[in-house]
């Protein structure tokens, strides 16, 4: 795919927009790459828009010539504090759909509290790495269910979202689990993100809410994280999740930036 | 120092996080940029944290700006 897209002038010289390849656009000066947008498209079949471009103007350019290639509704994720970013999509007509905090999550029992608790009774934490693959697949596919039926896969983080045909890739090597009986109600997924790692996933089955398996696990994974050394973690939290925030908050997590989800319907 | 087809790809690591999404990064050199990082790395939420080494593409308008296209496993 090379079709030119459109040209105009900017300062002495024509910036030329070309469709590169199904998802990717290039802004050429004098046969020099000055700007690029790219799509993706996530597992939930929403497209994801990027533009990389050194000037406004090209930035304009790339985005107006991506939105009239592209079916709508359009995505893409900003920082927050990114105003100059956030406000080239805003001229491009994208608004915000929500707004994602990043926590850092201290993890010295000292600090969170958590010292003292227990998983409930009749439940067993399983370490990070030694959980059993059946079992996790099968609360994994439980609680994506449960994900489906309620909030839906759109107010998920990104590294959650489902696979086109069902099929989860799990690696047991980054979860730890709550079990009970011969069974798993539980899970916190952590990424092992060298000096921060990053908390991806809470979740406990619906018929075990409320009983403190979320705060405990949260407990069990960053008491092992601080015996490791490692003083603090990260997580990404939906601001709509108002459960989430207080578990976090609760436990001395502070806020340290936002993503925005941005939208063109 | 390597001169891509639409741009200059240097490595240099993360010395500071500073406010609007931007970070100061030392090159291989010793020189210092500012720099944002790219669409991509912004669409797949990886974290760039401090001391992590980075490809950066310096602006061919201003060479005391980039972009991070990468972050290595370190």
């Amino acid at each position: 795919m090379n079709s030119a897209h459109l040209s105009s002038g900017m300062g002495e010289h024509a910036v030329v927009i070309t469709r590169v390849a199904e998802r990717q656009w290039h802004a050429v000066e004098d046969d020099r790459v000055v700007g690029r947008g790219d799509t993706a498209r996530r597992p939930d079949g929403r497209i994801f828009l990027s533009v990389d471009a050194w000037h406004d103007a090209v930035f304009d350019q790339l985005a107006d010539a991506m939105l009239a290639d592209l079916p709508k509704p359009l995505y893409t994720v900003v920082d927050e504090a990114d105003l100059d970013l956030t406000s080239n999509w805003e001229r491009a007509g994208f608004t915000t759909r929500r707004r994602e905090w990043e926590y850092l999550v201290p993890t010295d029992p000292r600090v969170t509290g958590l010292g003292s608790v227990s998983p409930p009774s009749g439940v067993t934490m399983v370490a990070v790495g030694e959980a059993e693959e059946g079992p996790l697949r099968e609360l994994d596919r439980v609680i994506r269910h449960e994900v489906e039926a309620t909030v839906g896969w759109q107010e998920m983080p990104a590294e959650v979202l489902p696979r086109p045909d069902g099929a989860t890739l799990l690696d047991p090597s980054k979860y730890a689990v709550a079990a009970q009986s011969d069974e798993y109600v539980g899970l916190v997924r952590v990424g092992p993100v060298i000096r921060q790692p990053r908390i991806g996933l809470i979740a406990v089955r619906s018929d075990q809410h409320r009983r403190g398996i979320a705060r405990a696990l949260l407990a069990h994974v960053l008491g092992s994280l601080h015996r490791c050394g490692i003083e603090t973690a990260s997580a990404d939290v939906n601001e709509s999740n108002k459960g989430a925030m207080a578990l976090f908050e609760g436990v001395g997590a502070r806020r340290a930036s936002s993503n925005l989800e941005l939208v063109l319907r | 120092m390597a001169r891509a087809a639409d741009g200059i790809e240097v490595e240099g690591t993360v010395i500071e996080c500073l406010r609007n999404a931007t970070f100061r990064v030392e090159l291989q050199n010793g020189h210092k940029v500012l720099a944002h990082i790219s669409g991509k790395i912004r669409k797949n939420y990886i974290k760039i944290l401090p001391y992590d080494r980075v490809l950066v593409e310096l602006s061919p308008y201003d060479l005391n700006r980039g972009r991070i296209l990468f972050r290595y496993r370190t």
